[in-house]
């Protein structure tokens, strides 16, 4: 028998020791070489902060990182808009629920790169949407490479969407179906009761759907890559460049480093902000 | 205030007629008990008529306004649910609140009519909390306030006490009942629990399987029930059956009993019976249960079983196995068969 005092500690070990291990210890690392110091990559240079000064006085990286936060927001903030309706229309009965339930979670199992070649082949100049459209004379604007971004978040949406969908689903499926009668009886349209109901006792469901997404959207490559403008390019890209193309591992190690401040940084202000909403979900209610 | 008119109310959920052709007048003021079993539909009821629910045929009319194609939330009906449906997000005076707010009611004048209904149930004060930071009662009562802040037209209240342990429920009952008789609000009151009912209600609609069985006054429908069903449900009845021998009607024991000559059927109370040792007698006492002021017999005689309950000094237990004669009052109700 180990020691009640050790029992703890011991049974921690295999989880904890894994994260710290392989997780925690590359994030360190990581953040080591980000100043210079370290082992990743043959080009330490010891204690500095030029790696930091290269990213914030380069104008291609400056406009990379916005354009990472960019992509993020919007798309998260898309694919919020459509599945919030969406996980509280779920909640009702309509015919063709139960194939639309599998329907939706479709884009769930396709790989992000194949997502991206779907949007390229329906929004790209000669792809399907702008064939169907030109015999009516309309001219579909610019969605793939544009400088908007709007097929890479086109292709995050649909990617994530569902995956938020199913999130908010459940959380509104935990509410009770009294509290919306209740509202509706005491003078609450349906809209206000999405808004005064729906979404602050989802806000759990919300808020963990639209933070996996958005730090998701953070360090996204691929969609990027294959239907993003040329300029600017997501942070992700240039951390691929420097790091295999230039084999600048300080740069990149700096860059992961900023991208990971910012998700941390958004993580405390929405937390800050729905604090006082998610004090009200302490304890169980009848 | 209003009246509440409902006709030829039905509704049916797939093949199985939930409510059908339920028809009641409740007068301004009245309060109303719907009573029945589980799945009797009396809750359906309620929820038609607060529009929570679509109905297949009939008509709602609450102070003349008819219902039809009204959505809740512009029937002016206040709900009490069974669960209280309390928003567990917001604070005590904002769920009471949230009716005003709803009907842009703000300010001072919505604070002083929350606190004047948080005052009504006795939880001046408790504004601040949080639901989850009350007690079941308290809940319940916040439930109660929060159905009355913003002064609906008539009350229902869904089985609101049904959560509450024993002790509550009879306490918060009194409560209930002295409350709406003072602001004389109309309400209907759904429970299955016919002591509630007769404690509570102006009159009784007892319902079974979707359907009507018998509306009267609470002694009334004790008293002197028109169908089984009712006499059965509200309380404990002695069904005796009357059989036609040489021109007199006889009790099984084959003792005469005088009554019109097409009563087949006798509703007799547990407390209405007399019972007496007796060694000659055509009973036998099966079991006693002493209850401190009243004791129940169990008796079986002439094949019929019978609860005979006496209170005060006769509240004697009896042996089982004692034989003892059975005394059926004269004026015992007859029910028609």
């Amino acid at each position: 028998m180990i020691p009640g005092k050790l029992a703890l500690p011991f049974l921690l070990l295999p989880g904890v020791g894994f994260l710290v291990v392989f997780f925690g210890t590359p994030l360190v690392l990581a953040v080591f070489s980000s100043f210079g110091i370290g082992v990743i990559g043959t080009n330490a240079s010891g204690l500095t902060l030029a790696h930091y000064t290269e990213l914030v006085t380069t104008r291609a990286y400056r406009d990379g990182l916005w354009f990472s936060i960019y992509l993020a927001v919007v798309s998260t903030l898309v694919s919020l808009a459509i599945s919030m309706p969406l996980a509280v229309a779920l909640r009702g009965e309509f015919p063709g629920k139960r194939l639309f339930q599998m329907l939706y979670k479709m884009p769930l199992v396709v790989p992000t790169v194949v997502a991206a070649f779907f949007v390229m082949l329906f929004l790209d100049r000669g792809g399907m949407v702008s064939r169907v459209l030109l015999p009516w004379g309309i001219e579909v604007p610019r969605m793939v490479r544009d400088p908007w971004a709007i097929g890479v978040i086109t292709a995050m949406t649909w990617k994530a969407a569902p995956f938020m969908t199913l999130i908010i689903a459940g959380a509104v499926a935990s509410i009770p179906d009294d509290l919306r009668h209740a509202a509706r009886t005491l003078g609450a349209s349906p809209a206000t009761v999405f808004l005064r109901v729906d979404v602050p006792l989802a806000l759990p469901g919300i808020t963990a759907a639209t933070l996996l997404t958005f730090i998701g959207s953070l360090g996204a490559f691929a969609i990027p890559n294959l239907l993003g403008p040329i300029y600017p390019q997501p942070l992700a890209i240039h951390m691929y460049t420097n790091a295999f193309e230039q084999n600048k591992w300080g740069l990149v190690a700096a860059m992961g480093t900023i991208l990971s401040l910012t998700a941390c940084l958004v993580l405390i202000v929405y937390y800050r902000a729905t604090r006082s909403m998610r004090d009200a979900f302490g304890g169980e209610v009848r | 205030m209003a009246n509440i008119n409902v006709t030829g109310l039905a509704k049916a959920f797939g093949s199985v007629m939930a409510v059908d052709d339920f028809n009641l007048s409740v007068e301004n003021g009245e309060f109303v008990a719907l009573l029945g079993p589980s799945g009797c539909g009396k809750t359906t009821v309620m929820r038609l008529i607060a529009g929570i629910a679509e109905p297949g045929r009939g008509q709602i009319v609450i102070g003349g306004r008819d219902m039809a194609n009204l959505p809740p939330e512009r029937r002016n009906v206040g709900l009490v649910f069974q669960s209280y449906a309390l928003f567990p997000h917001m604070t005590v005076a904002g769920n009471v609140g949230f009716g005003l707010k709803m009907r842009g009611v703000r300010g001072s004048e919505a604070d002083k009519r929350v606190a004047d209904a948080l005052a009504l149930v006795d939880l001046g004060g408790y504004g601040m909390r949080y639901p989850r930071q009350l007690s079941g009662g308290q809940q319940q009562r916040v439930a109660l306030a929060r159905a009355l802040a913003f002064q609906p037209d008539v009350l229902l209240l869904d089985e609101p006490l049904s959560n509450l342990d024993a002790k509550l429920r009879q306490g918060l009952r009194e409560e209930l009942r002295a409350l709406l008789r003072r602001l004389g609000i109309t309400s209907i009151y759904v429970t299955h629990d016919q002591e509630e009912a007769i404690a509570l209600a102006d009159r009784i609609v007892v319902m079974n399987a979707g359907r009507i069985v018998e509306i009267g006054a609470p002694e009334a429908l004790y008293r002197t029930p028109r169908t089984r069903f009712a006499a059965e449900f509200l309380g404990h009845s002695n069904l005796i059956a009357l059989t036609v021998d040489g021109g007199g009607l006889r009790l099984p024991w084959g003792a005469l009993f005088v009554a019109p000559a097409d009563a087949r059927m006798l509703c007799v109370r547990p407390e209405e019976l007399l019972l007496a040792a007796d060694p000659n007698g055509p009973g036998r006492v099966v079991e006693s249960t002493f209850l401190g002021s009243d004791t129940i017999h169990r008796v079986e005689i002439a094949g019929c079983h019978l609860k005979v309950r006496q209170s005060g000094r006769s509240a004697e237990p009896l042996a089982a196995g004692t034989t003892v004669s059975i005394r059926v009052p004269a004026d015992a109700h007859l029910l028609a068969a």
